[in-house]
């Protein structure tokens, strides 16, 4: 009896099991639904001057820009807010003439008021993404001479302005309603964010997922073909890929390792191109360059000694191409005129890096401290280092693993407290404008302490660009300055990173665009 | 029994201002989270104003005094990533842990009892090695690898069950199944260990003699006095399972706490790592004072001595 119930009781809980699998077999995903899943939400805030220096893939779908992007990174009078802007003969004024009846999702209308207070505040020194505090210096003034005209007044002659409030960049050109924020406040806003973009926010659950619903017709779109985005955080890879197979995402980041695997069931799989640059550095000591790599023989020789080809093809699965200019970032190349000719690429060459080394007088006593950290989008990180510390042991480097987290080797870099130690990141691609503010940060002296070049002839032509109005003059210096970092060496460029995204198999063309932090969705889901 | 209960909570309230003490100041050894927050193109003055603008440039003094003032009151400030109340994330993903972890606790109930109480009476046979080949799997077998594996076979390949996040009743199968089934064995072994004793002991054996029938013998007699380890045992682990699943809610993309833990962690969030530690030693200390009010329930021998 008791075998015959202990037996019942089990056979019950198998039935009651199957019945959900059975009830929760596959469902099509709804053609009116867009689905993205995530490895990363950054840092899950829905305010633009606190959350958009990783992720812009929501924002920009909730808020316009000032001045729109195309895919491709170049300026756009069809996507931004602003239908044209001209600039004052003496690049000091920039005038924006913004696109009429535009609502925000409560009904207000958007005017050049909104564009001010939006500026203002995303610039302000609450902003975290980087790029207001060049705005801040730079701007002076912003004049509302009519509802539909916004003017920016800057200090000094500058070319920078439409770019640096664009969608190529981060969010500071983003547009928010004045009136609601005034009323609700900063708080409330971020957690029932209003804007103006083709998507309105509908909920948020961090940790989980942000759901936002269709604009009916928007200036931007159209009439979308999704009614509903929702993009899903879901840190584990597997899972991600499950979730596609299973048809409840319809696009999602994958790792370069399983590409194979998902073309081979036939999964559109999508690349943003060169989207990162996988580069390492020296940090410098507090009055610049210290010990052994002072010689630029060195800094050589430590380029020569890997094989770019081989980290390629086996630590990325085929999925990066060799990098050849330390701090080069190739989306800005072709907007200032810079080719990359085939001699700049480092050969695999371990004889010669042998003997520059013994040429420079360090031989085999050199030592390297190798910081070895994970970072977002570079799971291969610690593996990649634990790689070049072996190349580097070929030629006679000891090499010495250190496995931290990327916060504390920032803070020995910004401290300089690991002098000649070895560092590295995988820098998002970028547009001419966002290159030169990189470069601003990481290869200027007087960017203490962030900087990793300390060269004075860079010095030189990076403190021209920003306020230099004659776009060709900027584009020699830049040329120039990249042209430097690769002759000097200052750097150790690895490979340029292509990020996959897996797509379901009825989502159709997608192009991902070669925008920083950027997916183009809005692109995917146009009616237009 | 009331005195017991607040000698307890005096206790309970010494654990939890030690820890908060441990955990403010272990959270501010992982390094400034800034260095998370701002981008590499930050300059020094943006690192200055966010540390003003986050509270973050008072002394530590102040920073704890502020922290444990606004606590007692349920205040546990602005998370440094989310910008939002701690509060109102605990809130949202407390009940995703407890409900995900009563599931998994209902799983491992289910299945540890009958296999504990058969290994027992059938011990020796088939049954018994089949339960304790169970209970080997589940104590042996990585949390992580299983989750994956079932995500990756049971929800990927042959799409039987949701893969991750919270849709429904079938989306808590797969990880209540996970966190539950290391439970089950160490339920099953103890239950079985537990009426081997009691099945051995002499009242057993009178109650047979004065023809008490079997199924009796084990579920009145029997399985009750063979309780109270597995009472311990049950307690602990929920309030393990409420509050550290955070490989089962990272690879199920469950908005647990164990998820919002290891979220502040990796962001140095500090108003969360503290917020987080403190509600899992709370939710620790209620209930194993649950459980021991239960013994005296389950055993009327026990009584709590003045």
């Amino acid at each position: 009896m008791k075998r015959a119930s202990a037996t019942a009781s089990v056979l019950l809980l198998i039935l009651a099991l199957m019945g959900f699998v059975l009830a929760g077999g596959v469902s099509a995903q709804p053609k009116t639904e867009l689905t993205v899943a995530l490895s990363s939400f950054s840092t899950e805030v829905l305010d633009p001057p606190l959350g958009g220096h990783l992720v812009k893939y929501y924002l920009s779908m909730i808020f316009d820009y000032l001045v729109g992007t195309t895919p491709d990174g170049q300026p756009s009078r069809d996507g931004g807010l602003a239908t044209r802007w001209e600039n004052s003969p003496d690049y000091k004024r920039w005038t924006f003439y913004l696109r009429k009846n535009v609502k925000f999702h409560n009904g207000d209308e958007v005017t050049s008021e909104d564009v001010k207070f939006s500026l203002q505040r995303n610039i302000g020194k609450r902003s975290t993404t980087g790029y207001a505090g060049p705005l801040r210096t730079l701007i002076q003034d912003i004049e509302t001479p009519a509802p539909d005209r916004v003017v920016i007044v800057t200090k000094e002659p500058t070319l920078i302005i439409p770019t640096y409030l664009s969608r190529s960049l981060s969010t500071e050109g983003m547009v928010t309603p004045k009136k609601y924020i005034e009323s609700v406040g900063d708080d409330v806003f971020a957690r029932k964010p209003i804007g103006s973009g083709p998507y309105k926010f509908v909920e948020q659950v961090t940790g989980s997922h942000i759901k936002l619903a269709a604009v009916d017709n928007h200036w931007r779109i159209g009439t979308p073909k999704y009614k509903t985005m929702t993009f899903r955080l879901v840190p584990e890879e597997a899972t991600r890929i499950a979730l596609l197979r299973r048809g409840e995402v319809d696009v999602a980041d994958v790792s370069r390792e399983r590409v194979k695997e998902l073309e081979k069931e036939g999964f559109p799989l999508h690349y943003r191109r060169e989207e990162a640059l996988l580069t390492m550095w020296w940090v410098l000591g507090p009055d610049g360059r210290t010990g052994p790599t002072k010689d630029k023989r060195v800094r050589e020789a430590l380029n020569l000694a890997l094989d770019r080809a081989e980290i390629a093809q086996s630590i990325f699965a085929g999925r990066a191409e060799p990098a050849a200019i330390p701090l080069g970032l190739s989306w800005s190349f072709k907007e200032v005129g810079f080719k990359q000719t085939p001699d700049m690429l480092y050969p695999y060459d371990p004889a010669r890096a042998k003997k520059l080394l013994a040429d420079a007088g360090v031989g085999s006593g050199m030592s390297l401290d190798v910081y070895a950290y994970q970072l977002p989008g570079l799971p291969e990180g610690k593996t990649m280092a634990e790689a070049v510390a072996g190349y580097w042991e070929k030629i006679g480097i000891k090499t010495k693993l250190i496995p931290v987290d990327y916060p504390a080797f920032r803070k020995a870099w910004f401290d300089r407290s690991v002098p000649g130690a070895v560092g590295y990141f995988n820098i998002a691609n970028r547009d001419w404008i966002g290159a030169y503010a990189l470069l601003e940060k990481q290869a200027y002296t007087p960017s203490k302490p962030s900087d990793t070049v300390n060269d004075p002839e860079i010095d030189g032509m990076l403190s021209q660009v920003m306020r230099q109005t004659d776009k060709d003059k900027i584009n020699t210096l830049i040329r120039g300055v990249y042209a430097r970092l690769r002759s000097e060496h200052h750097g150790v460029p690895v490979v340029y990173l292509h990020s996959p995204y897996a797509t379901s198999k009825t989502l159709g063309n997608w192009n991902p665009g070669s925008v920083m932090y950027d997916l183009f969705l809005d692109v995917l889901a146009s009616g237009k | 029994m009331l005195r017991f209960i607040a000698t307890r909570l005096v206790q309970s309230l010494v654990a939890l201002a030690i820890v908060s003490v441990v955990v403010f100041v272990l959270a501010r050894a992982t390094g400034d989270p800034l260095y998370l927050i701002l981008p590499m193109s930050a300059s020094q003055e943006d690192f200055d104003n966010a540390r003003r603008y986050l509270g973050l440039d008072r002394p530590y003094v102040e920073q704890y005094l502020s922290f444990v003032g606004r606590a007692v009151t349920g205040d546990f400030g602005i998370s440094l990533r989310a910008r939002r109340p701690v509060g109102e994330l605990i809130r949202e993903r407390l009940p995703n842990s407890l409900k995900l972890a009563a599931f998994a606790m209902g799983v491992s109930l289910a299945m540890a009892f009958p296999l504990g109480i058969m290994a027992a009476v059938r011990k020796g046979t088939g049954v018994d090695r089949a339960a304790q080949i169970v209970s080997v799997l589940g104590q042996s077998l990585p949390t992580f690898w299983v989750a994956i594996i079932l995500v990756e076979f049971v929800a990927g390949r042959w799409q039987w069950l949701p893969a991750g996040g919270i849709s429904g009743f079938s989306s808590y199968i797969l990880p209540g199944f996970t966190l539950g089934w290391f439970v089950v064995a160490g339920l099953m072994r103890l239950l079985r260990s537990g009426m081997l004793e009691v099945l051995d002991s002499e009242y057993v054996k009178l109650a047979r003699v004065k023809g008490v029938s079997e199924r009796r013998v084990i579920w009145m007699h029997a399985l009750r006095n063979a309780l109270i380890p597995v009472v311990t045992f049950a307690g602990i682990y929920f309030a393990i399972l409420v509050t550290t699943a955070i490989v089962v809610e990272t690879v199920f993309a469950w908005p647990g706490l164990g998820r919002l833990a290891y979220e502040g962690i990796s962001s140095r969030d500090f108003p969360v790592i503290q917020a987080v530690v403190l509600t899992t030693a709370a939710i620790v200390a209620v209930v194993n004072l649950g459980v021991d009010c239960l013994y005296a329930i389950i055993d009327p021998r026990i009584r709590y001595a003045r």
